[in-house]
């Protein structure tokens, strides 16, 4: 059950994608509404961090074309907000809170440029947001995981984005900073901004999420919560991968095929 | 020997002021873009580079027929350029790790880079003479013009470093962020490569190629150590490669027979290794004597909650006991109990009586404290975890040290300020022992 709908904020149409060549997202043809806090829903590996990634642009696709407000990528950057895995960052590294979430301005400030005075100010209201002020010159080594959360929460937020991508955000965080993203997602989807959710939680699906998309290598569904959420839709999204599918890919994968042939053009 | 020492600080050669303020500015600039090598956890391209742009070196050379720094320049740095290309071929082309692949390279370029050495010397060319120091680096046998060139090209990496900054603070952190804000990440990767070329290229001369890794990676791993900010550690790695280049430099005046590169690792290791003892927060020193804190804090408490047991029975505190009581309760010597209770006493815990000891007021609140945060613990564990009251004794025995006030607090509310603890022994409030 894939609902499309009219003057979708994100357009995908004929995604897949492939790591290392071997194929983890099959034809995937979605659009989503505005506006909504959805969520991207399935088991482990079933490709929800490579959609997001793919959206974003940080993977190369192997066919299929993706838009964001009716515009390709490049156009619309600046309207885009990404919240990474938290793992996929060491957290040893030598910095302050203040200073990451000021990563959430380098975008808008270009090469070669100094953060503003509006910038610095941006940078505080986001922290404040999501309840680290006190924390900004802390070391990021001495956070809890909670806390690295909240931090990449507001270096999203400084990118005053009209659409977040947000992966895994509740990951290993306590039930407080939980509660509180949560709410702040409710609060930007209220501003009629877009939030997209890589979430594995089945029990708090139905009371975070608007809309869902179930995936498992290839898309089940897309729909508004109501609809979607069904034990049917849920059976058929968890319940066990498509052996063949792994085989072909893993067969695609040792033989270096291709995984679209190549189209004569003119 | 105190002449020489004489002579160089007192800089009246003036191509020894040149030299030194040259090594100092490439030992900066080297520990500055090799910071950026170590923080992307990529430590080892910088070692493949230096030894690859020996081949590149001596092409320069047999293709100009002249030491013109240059063309040499330009040479290594092609010849690095085209060694980190291989190796991405390779990763990325085959199964081979980059590991393997950048040893490798590493190995095929600097035996080619002999090869082409072995051959220029064999050659005749008187103009060859001093191309062997590109291996381990001869300070001292730099003159005004090649100070000039080396100086001004880690002038402009430390330029380059300090405009670009920003981007390359994002790329070292978080490359998948960098790349979806739309910064052009590859470009970015290709400045810190041509950086880290270029900064090994600089060295040739005073460190040679061989050791210029250690130039790159070793002063940021050592600054680490003393800051926890990014600004803080690439300022302390620069002060750190500008002496180890000054010392290098030094001692290549003193003994002209010997090569630089060498002595300029020697004193990196050392302060690399001063570092990792000392260092207050990070140092093994610093760990070491937190153990060291932990160990006599666990020990005096476990003497002073003895104390309680002993007297708990009795129903009074104030009871003197000597070391050999204590041992009923603890495994310590006669000796370890002597001592620790004599620290307690200097502490104002204990009072001496003859060769007996008692709880003072503070050693009574203190150690009814620990008794009660052990039975608490144990309480919690069965209650809270699940396990038996026969497995909970140990794990509470080494909690009850770590336990703070404001824990202390919690766990009476949760709790619900208990009475007993698992085993039916009384949990000790202050308010019930206020009458004593």
């Amino acid at each position: 059950m894939i609902q499309q709908v009219e003057n979708p904020i994100i357009e995908i149409h004929d995604l897949s994608v492939a790591y290392e060549r071997k194929p983890v997202l099959w034809d995937v043809d979605l659009s989503l509404p505005e506006g909504q806090l959805i969520g991207i829903i399935g088991p482990n590996g079933a490709g929800k961090s490579t959609l997001l990634k793919s959206i974003m642009g940080l993977l190369p696709l192997n066919s299929g074309f993706i838009k964001i407000k009716d515009k390709p990528l490049k156009d619309v950057r600046d309207y885009i907000s990404y919240v990474p895995q938290r793992e996929s960052v060491d957290w040893d590294f030598p910095t302050s809170v203040y200073e990451v979430v000021m990563m959430g301005r380098y975008g808008k400030l270009g090469l070669l440029k100094r953060p503003r005075k509006s910038d610095k100010e941006i940078v505080m209201e986001s922290l404040r947001k999501v309840g680290m002020e006190s924390y900004k010159d802390r070391q990021i080594s001495q956070l809890s995981g909670g806390q690295q959360q909240r931090v990449f929460l507001a270096r999203a937020l400084a990118q005053q984005a009209d659409i977040y991508f947000m992966d895994e955000p509740f990951a290993g965080v306590d039930a407080a900073t939980e509660k509180a993203i949560v709410e702040l997602l409710r609060e930007m989807s209220a501003q009629n901004k877009t939030v997209i959710v890589v979430h594995h939680d089945l029990q708090s699906v139905a009371r975070y999420f608007d809309w869902i998309i179930l995936l498992n290598m290839r898309l089940v569904a897309s729909g508004p919560i109501e609809s979607t959420f069904t034990p049917e839709l849920l059976q058929e999204t968890y319940g066990g991968k498509l052996t063949l599918l792994t085989e072909i890919s893993e067969l695609i994968q040792k033989n270096r095929f291709p995984n679209r042939e190549k189209k004569n053009v003119g | 020997m105190w002449d020489n020492v004489i002579d160089f600080f007192s800089f009246q050669d003036i191509n020894v002021l040149y030299v030194s303020l040259g090594t100092i500015i490439l030992g900066a600039s080297a520990a500055i873009v090799g910071a950026f090598t170590f923080f992307r956890k990529r430590a080892l391209v910088g070692d493949a580079v230096a030894h690859s742009v020996l081949p590149g070196v001596c092409m320069a050379f047999l293709l100009s027929g002249t030491k013109n720094y240059l063309l040499l320049i330009i040479g290594a740095f092609v010849s690095g350029w085209i060694s980190l290309l291989f190796v991405d071929k390779i990763v990325k082309k085959s199964k081979i790790k980059e590991d393997t692949a950048i040893g490798l390279i590493l190995s095929v370029f600097f035996g080619l880079g002999i090869l082409l050495l072995t051959y220029i010397q064999q050659s005749g060319n008187a103009a060859q003479t001093g191309l062997d120091s590109f291996l381990f680096g001869k300070a001292a046998s730099m003159i005004g013009r090649d100070v000039l060139v080396f100086s001004i090209i880690s002038l402009v990496l430390i330029i380059m470093v300090v405009a670009f900054f920003k981007e390359l603070f994002l790329i070292s952190f978080d490359e998948n962020f960098a790349q979806a804000i739309g910064l052009p990440v590859k470009a970015i990767e290709f400045l810190l490569t041509s950086l880290t070329v270029l900064a090994v290229v600089t060295g040739i001369q005073a460190v040679g190629v061989v050791l210029m890794a250690a130039l790159l990676i070793t002063p940021a791993a050592a600054a680490r150590f003393w800051s926890g900010r990014l600004i803080g550690i690439l300022v302390l790695a620069a002060f750190i490669g500008s002496f180890s280049g000054l010392a290098g430099t030094f001692i290549s005046y003193l003994a002209p027979n010997m090569p630089t590169g060498p002595w300029v690792v020697m004193v990196l290791s050392a302060i690399a290794l001063v570092s990792i003892f000392f260092s207050p927060s990070k140092g093994i020193m610093a760990r070491l004597l937190k153990q060291n804190r932990n160990k006599r804090k666990i020990e005096e408490e476990n003497v002073l909650k003895a104390f309680f047991q002993l007297n708990e029975a009795k129903e009074r505190l104030d009871i003197p006991l000597s070391a050999k009581d204590i041992q009923e309760k603890r495994f310590y010597t006669i000796g370890q109990i002597g001592s620790v209770m004599a620290r307690l006493k200097r502490q104002g815990y204990l009072k001496k009586s003859g060769n007996t000891y008692y709880l003072t007021v503070e050693g009574k609140r203190k150690s009814m404290r620990l008794v009660k945060l052990h039975r608490l613990w144990e309480l919690y564990l069965t209650k809270y975890l699940r396990i038996a009251p026969d497995h909970v004794h140990e794990d509470a025995d080494t909690i009850e040290h770590l336990i703070t006030p404001e824990l202390e607090q919690k766990l009476e509310k949760l709790l619900g300020y208990p009475v007993v603890d698992p085993h039916n022994s009384e949990i000790p409030y202050e308010t019930n022992y206020q009458q004593q």
